[in-house]
Order: C-alpha cells, then sequence, then structure tokens
C-alpha cells in the first residue's frame, strides 16, 4: 500500500508577535511530488519543520497515513530531511555524514558501505568520501545533504531548496535525477523552492505561499494557467504576468479605450476589473493599442520589450532581438482567450462560462 | 620596498622597546628562580648543616631513586591530579548538559559558579577544614551521623584525608570546567542535532556522536589546564591537611616545600622540585600532542 499521505489542518503558528503561518491547510497524496512555492520568508521552512516534527503549531493538527502526529518527536515518523543551510555533521567525513542515518538505524556494518557509495555516486560526490564538510564547495556540501537524504527509504522525503546552492547546469542535472530518485523509491517527496521553474519541472503539485498565507493549490499546469488570484498571477511565470485595469460589461471588455469581446460570459456583474495577459500572448498589431518603446531587453532565445501603454507598463515577448528605438510606437493587442480575469477589489479570478 | 623594510624595522625596535620592561620582568621572576632552582637541586644546600655545603652533582638525584617518601608522594600526586581532573570533567560536564535544559535564568548558574574560583585556595582549605569536615562540628560530619553513618575523621585519618584533599580541590575548580562546558555547549550548532533528529539519533547518540566529537577540544584544554594546575597544587591542601596525617595526603610539591622550607635542606627540596617541573611539562607536552586532531585519511 502507498504510504506517505500528509494531512495539514488549520496548522497556525505563531512567532511572538509575527504570525508566521496563518491557517494553512494542506491534503498531499502518497507518493506524490509536492512543492511549497513562495517567496522568501512566506513560510515555506516553517512548514517543512512542523511536517518534520522539529516544530510544533500553536494551533492546528498534522496527520500522517491519518495518524496524528502533531507532537510526535522527529524519530517516530519515519522521514529524511535536506536542510537549506545543509546542517552536516561536521567533525565527520562525508562517508561517516552520509552513514550516520544507516547506523541510527542499526544496519549491519557490510550493509552500510555499498549503500553509501551508492547514494554518493548519485549526487556525484563519490570522490570525496574521505572528506570533511569544511573542507567542500557550497554545492558540493549540499549534495552531500542530498546523499545523507536518500541513503535510507524514509516514509516521507523532506526537501528545503535542495539545488539553491548548485550551479545552473549542475542543478538541471540534478533536478532530473531527483525526480527519477523520487519515482524510483517511491515515497512522498515535499519540496521547498522559490524557484518557479523547479516547482513547475518537479512538482505533481504546488502550494503557493506568500507571508503565510496558502494562495492556491494546484498542478503546475492549473497554476500557470489558472492563477487563482492577481497576487498568484503576479507571482507565476518570468516575467510574472502583466495586469492592466480593464472595464467589464457584459461581455466586453475595454482596456485603454480598446474593446473587445470576451468568447464566453464572464461570472461578473460588471465594472473595473483587473486583466492579466502573460508577456509571451502580446502581439504586435497594426490596428492595435498604441503603445511607446521604453526599453527592449535580450534574453538569448527571445526579447522582452517594455513598453508603455499610458502610464501602465506591459511586457511583450517577442522571437528575435531588435532593438528599436527608444520612444518608438509600437501598436499591440491581446489575444482574447489568453486573458485572465480577476476582480480589483478581492483579486479573486473571475470565471468565463463553463470554466 | 626598502623604505616599507625600514618602516618595519622600525616598528619592531618600537615594539621592543614597548615590551623589554615587561620581558625583564618576566627573567627575573621566572627564568631566573628557575635557573637557580636547577642549580641548586646539583649541590648541597641543608642550612642544618651548614658545613656540608658544596657541589653535589647527581647526588640529590640519586637520593631520590632511593627515597621511598618520593615515590610515596609521587603516586598520591598521580592519583591527586587524575582523580581530581576526571571528577572536574564528569561533573562539570554533566552540570553543564543540564543547565543547558534550562529555558531561561542560566546566568544565575554562571555567577554562582565564580564563586569557589575567586576565592583563594588557602580560605578554600580553611573553609573545609573548619566548616564542613571538622569532627563534631563540620557540616559534613554532621551529615553524616544524621544518615545515621559512623562519625569519620575526615582530615585526621589517612585515606579519607587523601579523598577529601581530592573533593575540595574538585569542590573548588569544577566550576571552572562547568562554565568552558556551558559556553562551549551553547555555541554548538543547532541546526546539526535537528538533522540528528531527523537521523534518528536518540540523545544518548546525539550525545556520544555529536556532543562529545564537538566539544572536545574544550575538554582537552580544561584537562590541559586542570591537570597542569593539579599536578603543583599546594595552597588548599597545606591549610587543609598540611598533608598529614603523616604523609597520608602528601603530594610532591608538599613534600618539596617542607624539605625546603620545614627541614632546610634547600638541596634535596630542588631536586624535589625539578623532578615535579619536569613531569609536569613531560604530562602538558602530551596532552598538547593530543590536543592536535590527527586526521584520519581514509581513501584517496
Ligand atoms: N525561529 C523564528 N523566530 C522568529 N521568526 C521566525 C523564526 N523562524 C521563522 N521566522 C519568521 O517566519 C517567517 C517565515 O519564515 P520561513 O523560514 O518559513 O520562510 P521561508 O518561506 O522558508 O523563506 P526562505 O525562502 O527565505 O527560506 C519569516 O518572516 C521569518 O522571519
Ligand atoms: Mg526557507
Amino acid at each position: 500500500m502507498a504510504q506517505g499521505r500528509v494531512h495539514l489542518k488549520g496548522i497556525y503558528k505563531r512567532f511572538g508577535n509575527f504570525i508566521a503561518l496563518k491557517h494553512i491547510d494542506l491534503d498531499i497524496q502518497p507518493v506524490e511530488f509536492f512543492a511549497l512555492l513562495g517567496p522568501s520568508g512566506s513560510g515555506k521552512t516553517t512548514t517543512l519543520r512542523m511536517i518534520a516534527g522539529l516544530d510544533t503549531p500553536d494551533e492546528g493538527v498534522i496527520e500522517v497515513d491519518g495518524e496524528d502526529v502533531t507532537f510526535a518527536p522527529p524519530a517516530d515518523r519515519d522521514i529524511a530531511m535536506v536542510f537549506q543551510n545543509y546542517a552536516l555533521y561536521p567533525h565527520m567525513t562525508v562517508r561517516d555524514n552520509i552513514a550516520f542515518p544507516l547506523k541510527m538505524d542499526k544496519m549491519p556494518k557490510a550493509e552500510i558501505e555499498p549503500a553509501v557509495v551508492r547514494a554518493a555516486e548519485r549526487v556525484d560526490i563519490a570522490h570525496l568520501l574521505h572528506r570533511r564538510p569544511g573542507q567542500l564547495s557550497g554545492g558540493q556540501q549540499q549534495r552531500c545533504a542530498l546523499a545523507r537524504a536518500i541513503v535510507r527509504q524514509p516514509k516521507l522525503f523532506l526537501l528545503d531548496e535542495p539545488l539553491s546552492n548548485l550551479d545552473a547546469q549542475l542543478r538541471l542535472q540534478t533536478r532530473v535525477e531527483l525526480k527519477k530518485l523520487q519515482r524510483a523509491l517511491n515515497v512522498t517527496a515535499i519540496y521547498v523552492t522559490h524557484d518557479q521553474e523547479e516547482a513547475m519541472t518537479l512538482a505533481d503539485r504546488m502550494a503557493v505561499f506568500l507571508e503565510g498565507d496558502i494562495l492556491q493549490v494546484g498542478t503546475p499546469d492549473e497554476v500557470f494557467n489558472r492563477p487563482a488570484s492577481i497576487a498568484v498571477a503576479a507571482f507565476i511565470g518570468s516575467p510574472p504576468m502583466n495586469l492592466l485595469p480593464a472595464t467589464l460589461d457584459g461581455d466586453r471588455l475595454t482596456v485603454s479605450g480598446h474593446s473587445m469581446t470576451l468568447p464566453r460570459a464572464p461570472q461578473h456583474p460588471g465594472g473595473e476589473v483587473t486583466m492579466g495577459v502573460r508577456p509571451s500572448h502580446v502581439r504586435i498589431d497594426p490596428q492595435g493599442l498604441p503603445t511607446r518603446l521604453y526599453l527592449s531587453e535580450n534574453l538569448g532565445e527571445s526579447a522582452l520589450l517594455n513598453l508603455y501603454l499610458g502610464d501602465e507598463l506591459v511586457k511583450m515577448r517577442v522571437a528575435s532581438f531588435n532593438a528599436g528605438a527608444e520612444g518608438e510606437t509600437v501598436p499591440i493587442a491581446f489575444d482574447i482567450d489568453t486573458i485572465h480575469l480577476f476582480e480589483s477589489g478581492s483579486g479573486r479570478r473571475i470565471p468565463l462560462a463553463g470554466e | 620596498m626598502r623604505r616599507e623594510d625600514g618602516a618595519h624595522q622600525g616598528e619592531r625596535r618600537f615594539a621592543l622597546m614597548l615590551t623589554a620592561p615587561g620581558m625583564l620582568a618576566l627573567l627575573l621572576t621566572t627564568t631566573f628562580p628557575l635557573a637557580y632552582l636547577v642549580w641548586s637541586s646539583f649541590q648541597t644546600i641543608n642550612l642544618a648543616m651548614p658545613f656540608m655545603d658544596g657541589f653535589a652533582g647527581v647526588q640529590n638525584y640519586v637520593e631520590m631513586w632511593h627515597d621511598s617518601r618520593y615515590w610515596h608522594a609521587m603516586g598520591l600526586t598521580g592519583i591527586y591530579t587524575f582523580s581530581s581532573v576526571a571528577l572536574q570533567v564528569v561533573i562539570g560536564m554533566g552540570l553543564a548538559l543540564l543547565v543547558m535544559q534550562i529555558p531561561a535564568g542560566q546566568w544565575i548558574f554562571r555567577i554562582v559558579a565564580i564563586l569557589p574560583i575567586v576565592l583563594a585556595p588557602v580560605v578554600v582549605g580553611l573553609f573545609w577544614r573548619t566548616l564542613m569536615l571538622a569532627p563534631n562540628f563540620g557540616m559534613v560530619d554532621f551529615l553524616v551521623q544524621w544518615l545515621g553513618f559512623e562519625q569519620i575523621n575526615w582530615l585526621g585519618a589517612p585515606t579519607p584525608a587523601l579523598i577529601s584533599v581530592i573533593a575540595i580541590h574538585t569542590w573548588q575548580w569544577t566550576p571552572f570546567a562547568f562554565l568552558v562546558f556551558l559556553a562551549s555547549l551553547a555555541s554548538l550548532p543547532g541546526d546539526v542535532y535537528e538533522a540528528a533528529r531527523i537521523d534518528r539519533a536518540n540523545a544518548l547518540q546525539r550525545f556520544w556522536h555529536i556532543t562529545l566529537p564537538l566539544l572536545r577540544p574544550a575538554i582537552i584544554i580544561v584537562i590541559i589546564m586542570r591537570v597542569m594546575i593539579s599536578l603543583s597544587a599546594f595552597a588548599a591542601i597545606f591549610a587543609a591537611t598540611g598533608g598529614g596525617p603523616g604523609t597520608a595526603s602528601e603530594i610532591l610539591n608538599l613534600y618539596a616545600f617542607k624539605t625546603s622550607f620545614v627541614e632546610l635542606n634547600f638541596g634535596y627540596g630542588s631536586a624535589l622540585a625539578v623532578s615535579l617541573l619536569i613531569i609536569t611539562m613531560a604530562v602538558s607536552g602530551v596532552l598538547f600532542y593530543l590536543r592536535t586532531p590527527r586526521r584520519r585519511e581514509a581513501g584517496a
């Protein structure tokens, strides 16, 4: 039977006067790769520490496989964890660091060494087994922490930004390795990151954190294509989508004096709304809205135009870099079926009929 | 380049000028007496028999070799040093671990711990002799009798006297070990313990595999400092038992003192002192050697 269902119910956590988590609810399925995504200080590590049993919530219940573990010590939870700052044992060699969980598990000595070597090989540090953490680079320490976590077969795999200190190439490589590893081990993985690309590529589902709140839970696809609020829309995507004030009247949407007809009726009485459109869904159209080119950024494979539509900055992705003259007029239009609508006050998404 | 060298040299000369008085004082108060001590250990200087005075060569050392009182004192020094240092480390560590569990108010323990350290050893010796261990009046005696045990003459019987002087020394200096260990414990990285808890190490395993190795430098420093002081302990024992009864608590230092200043046999006393000096230096040398961790370079 697949194990490792994690259920957080109404988790509330305070540090002094500061509220770190405001009634978090999460239901993480067995064998799921679940990402906690959010900017710095949003409460991701705090959430993970409570799942690990290193902290206890002020309110709420944590269940693992239906069992209340809210106040259970970490040792009773059968977890492995990669810490954000590695937390390697400074006086032990890499070999002893990786072997430590196995020794505590009373694994026979003869089986420990091959297991250690296998784990080290998976993260490419088999040649560093004799070193101490102080003699490793940041990325090597991180991989050592990763090896120490994957050397056992736990019920839950908790990772706090395990790739943040690797260079771009190694990060991509380890990312793939990590995903394959989780599939092979067949365990639930909870993965903290502030890198949305990482969350998008690794996660089966993810939770978007902001200031101690969960803004949205869903598959990467759902979060990217149907952001639940302005806050999520403003966070997801690089760069995130353009958000422009607009007026809604029935199924007619007016932006900067330019009217469009929505493909389906929005479930909203009309009035002031916020329209969102991704930079890649903005196109040049001679009949479109006139904008002023402010700056053109070269991203290599594509380019990004910073345009001013009145006072509003609009980012537009184009296929190739062309350092157009600043101040030049660029007429733009939006594909009507790619736009997102949000209530201006609450920031909630306005669904269209049939959604 | 050259100008810089010149400046450097000037600086050096200035530094020398500044330190010269201190150096001189040090030379006069330590090196010179030491040299004098070694010189006198090769002489016969006996105020009780001044007519015998003169160069003696290694005569004093040969005599020492055949002196059973010397070997007795040496044995006592070993017992005294080993047991008092071991007790200080173990008790100090235990107390530090205990106090670390207290979430607030650790400073009270720090202050209380300093009190015995700042007392002069003579005061400590007298304090124990009169208040704690005196027959009939002493608190320890009172406690022992209250518990229904037989009265023990703590400072008057041979074995209890040795135990007492060890206890006194331990009482005075355990706080030192305690304070060092407490400070070291407070500076240990907390996340490493969290990792160990995740890795399912229980409290005892965390102590054995994490705390102890990380405290190793502090433990060794405490041992080195305390061994060096214990080997040459004097005032507290002198005040409490004077080395007695008989020679039951007469460690090497006391024997050297008595030989020189009670029997007025300076030559032989000096030789005894020199032997203590050599032992102290040898022991510290070994300990310092142990302090540098020898890396086990496995593989590669
Ligand atoms: N022990 C603590 N005492 C006081 N405040 C804390 C403590 N731990 C966390 N916080 C606060 O709680 C908030 C959430 O912290 P947390 O570590 O969960 O953030 P995070 O989402 O992991 O951020 P990052 O991406 O920077 O690691 C932060 O504002 C932080 O300052
Ligand atoms: Mg964090």
